[in-house]
């Protein structure tokens, strides 16, 4: 990285594979006993690739387009949930089968916190941020979800090496987001690690200031636990699966045990250092052979343990190992149910 | 031929392909043997400041078999070897002189058996360090060699390095903890060396081959002695108003004998880049701290750790904390094993040194080398393993700034001089590799020398294993007379 950027080594096709079948599950930085921040080097590094014209061509660029215009991809979505149920999707693609055509969205119920709904979270998964809300109300905060005013956090922009629109798409969020001093809470890792990251990306005071704002989910319940109701613990084996953002990025995969260790009968780590899962934001759909190798070893790893439900606290890494057939949830909705369970008694 | 090679090179055209190339892809296979511009570039280098490196082809063997196949193609083309891990040395041991092929065990990373019973365990040699001590954790144990860079350093590199670590003051180094070693010969042949039985048949060749540093051939499988975890641990830091009265504590401790697990030290610099990197609970106003560890039955724990805090007062020190909980302990290390990480506040590139000095004279040569870095107008930070006085001087510089890289190279030779008149020795537990080859001879007579390299000749009669490494030039392994047989202008 260092020879490519700043003494000017030529880019070979090597280079670039490199680069580009890199999941950027930032598993090296928490492993680097010289503390390199790696994560923003790629992107950086990643940046001179795609400007020029090394990796992502522009036709590669549109979905990216598509994630900060709601309605149009909440269109796409529909369009794509219609050809999946009339059998349009090849199966080897395994289009989810439980979004929905239509939901309602999400309403304010308060003044004390933002929930971050994002993009393809809130058109596809908006039945965890339905969860997650409920969890925030029970706690007595009134929730704000962001919606359609934030449309996407710039994570998977940035990623790619599309620094520039990133950084456009972090402004718009910041400015949106300033007339309070309110805590945002975000219930996707990958969304949370990027609104984290927004100080070190546009570097002004006012980023750090909102990046210092920012939540996961879990942290923020973690430390109001003691404002739930004390709950018959649901009969439950449940594995934790980190996401690689959750806990090499913001280090805060602790707190997902915290908040689930009430509510659930037992708790199961499993024992690959949190290995990634092969999903790694848009990477499934660029280098779907790699990522499906690096599924197998998790799945595996899964499987070898017993359990009844996976929990996973980010949407990306729901979706992939869904596809692959585990049974898996966000920790929000698990918590969300043994709540709802326990007002049923 | 070399012209045509060229000229093809020029114009864009596939070079003939090098039959050493070729001969080793069929034994592998494509993707496990690489020799693309970038991977050549990536395996030229380790984490230390010496960049002459010139990989040839790098291959990725997943078994014995295939390493044998390796050095087999190797003599038969009559081109040298390199063996290499994580790469994380900073000695230049696993830097290619030479254009040699790159043989990554990285692959090879397999924790075979674990004997509880016998306390062994069998691990091929890609198996990261950390990686087995978190194995082991569920049954109790650790495998003791902790180097700083344990959670990426293989416990192959161990071996070619006899890698130390904090906790080796108590515990010993790699070759005390390993019990036999497969290995492949450069000539292809697999040997066996050391054994599971308390004193194994024949000649014990451990100690030749532990901290060879591959100049001897290759570790395939590594039987290693595994440590249970102590009953009781206790972890005092003391901060002291001047380096000198840390480093007195550390001798009156031992002489006290008492021998902890660890007795790290840190000076200030280091220790306010610590406290503001992670936050670890270090006093910065503190000239040094010493970060005590006792290990053992909690009662002998209780005893000892009191023992040293009276020490410490005797000596002068101006505070001592205890760590409470886990959970503060191990914040304390935490600080010491992140201050690689921590400097990268102050300056870009750094360069650690590694030498012994005897305990008695740690605080006179510390002193000399804030000299040193002074009349070199270098930063210096010493964060080290004052229990058996190994120092290291962590040089901070700036490698874009002009001439900068010689000065700290200077520097390197004036406080490798320093350690030598005050009785030490060349490394603690980085190697010789590249950096400290010049060096050798100011601690070893011709002699000594003279049969070091003889011992190294049995094994690698052509010198083919990392050639040009450890022993000064004059020894005939040293030169790299592989180099002559590498046809011209494919690898340069």
């Amino acid at each position: 990285m260092q020879e490519i950027q700043t003494n000017d080594r030529s880019i070979t096709k090597e280079a670039v594979t490199s680069f580009d079948t890199c999941i950027q599950c930032r598993g090296c930085e928490p492993a680097c006993p010289s503390g390199v921040p790696y994560g923003s080097l790629i992107e950086q590094v990643r940046k001179t690739l795609v400007e020029e014209r090394h990796i992502l061509p522009r036709w590669q660029q549109i979905p990216f387009h598509i994630l900060t215009r709601p309605r149009l991809l909440r269109f796409f979505t529909r369009l794509l949930v219609v050809a999946n149920k009339l059998h349009l999707i090849p199966k080897q693609f395994a289009f989810p089968k439980n979004i929905p055509l239509r939901n309602k969205p999400l309403r304010r119920s308060g003044n004390d916190v933002y929930l971050f709904t994002g993009c393809v979270m809130d058109a596809w998964q908006r039945e965890t941020h339905r969860s997650a809300k409920r969890v925030l109300e029970r706690l007595g905060f009134g929730v704000i979800p962001t919606g359609d005013r934030i449309p996407c956090c710039g994570a998977l922009h940035n990623h790619a090496g599309l620094v520039q629109s990133a950084t456009e798409i972090s402004e718009t969020v910041i400015q949106s987001l300033s007339d309070d001093e309110l805590p945002i809470l975000v219930d996707s890792a990958g969304c949370g690690a990027a609104l984290k990251e927004y100080g070190h990306l546009v570097g002004t005071n006012e980023a750090k200031q909102f990046s210092s704002r920012v939540f996961d989910i879990h942290e923020w319940v973690a430390e109001h636990l003691e404002a739930l109701p004390v709950s018959q613990k649901l009969p439950i084996t449940v594995v934790v699966q980190d996401p690689c953002h959750l806990r090499h990025v913001q280090r805060a995969h602790e707190a997902v045990r915290s908040v689930l260790e009430p509510f659930v009968d037992t708790l199961v780590d499993l024992k690959d250092d949190g290995l990634c899962c092969g999903a790694g934001g848009a990477f499934s759909l660029f280098q779907p052979a790699l990522a499906s190798k690096a599924r197998e070893r998790k799945v595996a790893e899964i499987n070898a343990q017993r359990y009844d439900i996976v929990a996973s606290a980010n949407p990306g890494c729901l979706l992939y190992l869904q596809q692959a057939g585990i049974k898996i949830q966000h920790p929000m909705e698990i918590v969300d149910k043994a709540l709802t369970a326990n007002s049923d008694v | 031929m070399s012209f045509i090679n060229n000229l093809k090179n020029a114009i864009g055209r596939k070079a003939t392909p090098d039959p050493f190339v070729s001969d080793l892809t069929s034994a592998l296979s494509k993707d496990r043997v690489r020799f693309d511009a970038t991977q050549r570039f990536l395996h030229s280098h380790d984490a230390s400041v010496f960049d002459e490196g010139n990989a040839g082809p790098v291959c990725f063997p997943t078994s014995t078999q295939e390493v044998q196949e390796i050095m087999k193609i190797a003599k038969t083309h009559g081109r040298s070897i390199v063996a290499r891990g994580a790469g994380t040395g900073l000695a230049g041991g696993a830097i290619p002189l030479g254009a040699p092929a790159v043989i990554a065990m990285t692959k090879m990373n397999k924790i075979l058996e674990v004997d509880i019973d016998n306390r062994i365990a069998w691990v091929e040699p890609g198996v990261i360090n950390l990686d087995l001590s978190s194995h082991l954790g569920v049954d109790g144990y650790h495998f003791a060699p902790d180097p700083s860079s344990q959670q990426v350093c293989t416990i192959g590199g161990n071996v070619a390095n006899n890698s130390g670590g904090p906790h080796c003051l108590a515990y010993g180094v790699t070759d005390a903890h390993v019990l036999a070693l497969e290995v492949v010969l450069p000539d292809g042949e697999v040997a066996v060396i050391g054994g599971l039985d308390p004193e194994p048949l024949g000649l014990d060749l451990r100690g030749a081959f532990i901290g060879s540093e591959g100049t001897m051939g290759i570790t395939t499988k590594i039987a290693v002695r595994i440590t249970k975890n102590p009953p009781a641990v206790g972890t005092l830091l003391l901060s002291f108003s001047s380096m000198r009265a840390a480093a007195q504590t550390v001798s009156a401790v031992i002489a006290a004998g008492i021998v902890p697990a660890a007795m790290e030290v840190m000076d200030q610099r280091i220790t306010k880049a610590v406290e503001s990197f992670v936050g670890a609970g270090y006093p910065t106003d503190a000239a040094a701290v010493l970060l005590v560890e006792v290990e053992g039955l909690t009662d002998g724990v209780a005893i000892e750790a009191s023992r040293i805090r009276d020490i410490g007062f005797e000596q002068g020190a101006t505070g001592i904390r205890v760590a409470e909980s886990d959970h503060e302990r191990e914040l304390l290390w935490k600080g010491r094993k992140t201050a690689f990480g921590a400097i990268a506040q102050i300056a870009p590139d750094y360069y650690l040194h590694d030498t012994v000095v005897p305990r008695s004279s740690l605080a006179d040569v510390l002193e000399k080398v804030d000299e040193v870095a002074e009349k070199y107008g270098l930063i210096v930070m010493n964060v080290f393993h004052a229990g058996d006085g190994n120092l290291h001087p962590l040089l901070l510089f700036d490698v874009r700034e002009e001439g900068m890289l010689e000065k700290v190279h200077a520097a390197g030779a004036e406080i490798m001089k320093i350690s030598l008149e005050a009785g030490g020795v060349l490394s603690g537990e980085h190697g010789i590799g590249i950096e400290k080859q010049a060096y050798m001879n100011q601690l070893f007579s011709d002699d000594d020398l003279d049969h070091q390299n003889r011992l190294r000749y049995a094994f690698d009669p052509d010198c083919r294993s990392n050639p040009g490494k450890v022993l000064p030039s004059g020894h005939s392994c040293a030169d790299i007379q592989a180099l002559k047989k590498v046809p011209e202008g494919i690898w340069g």
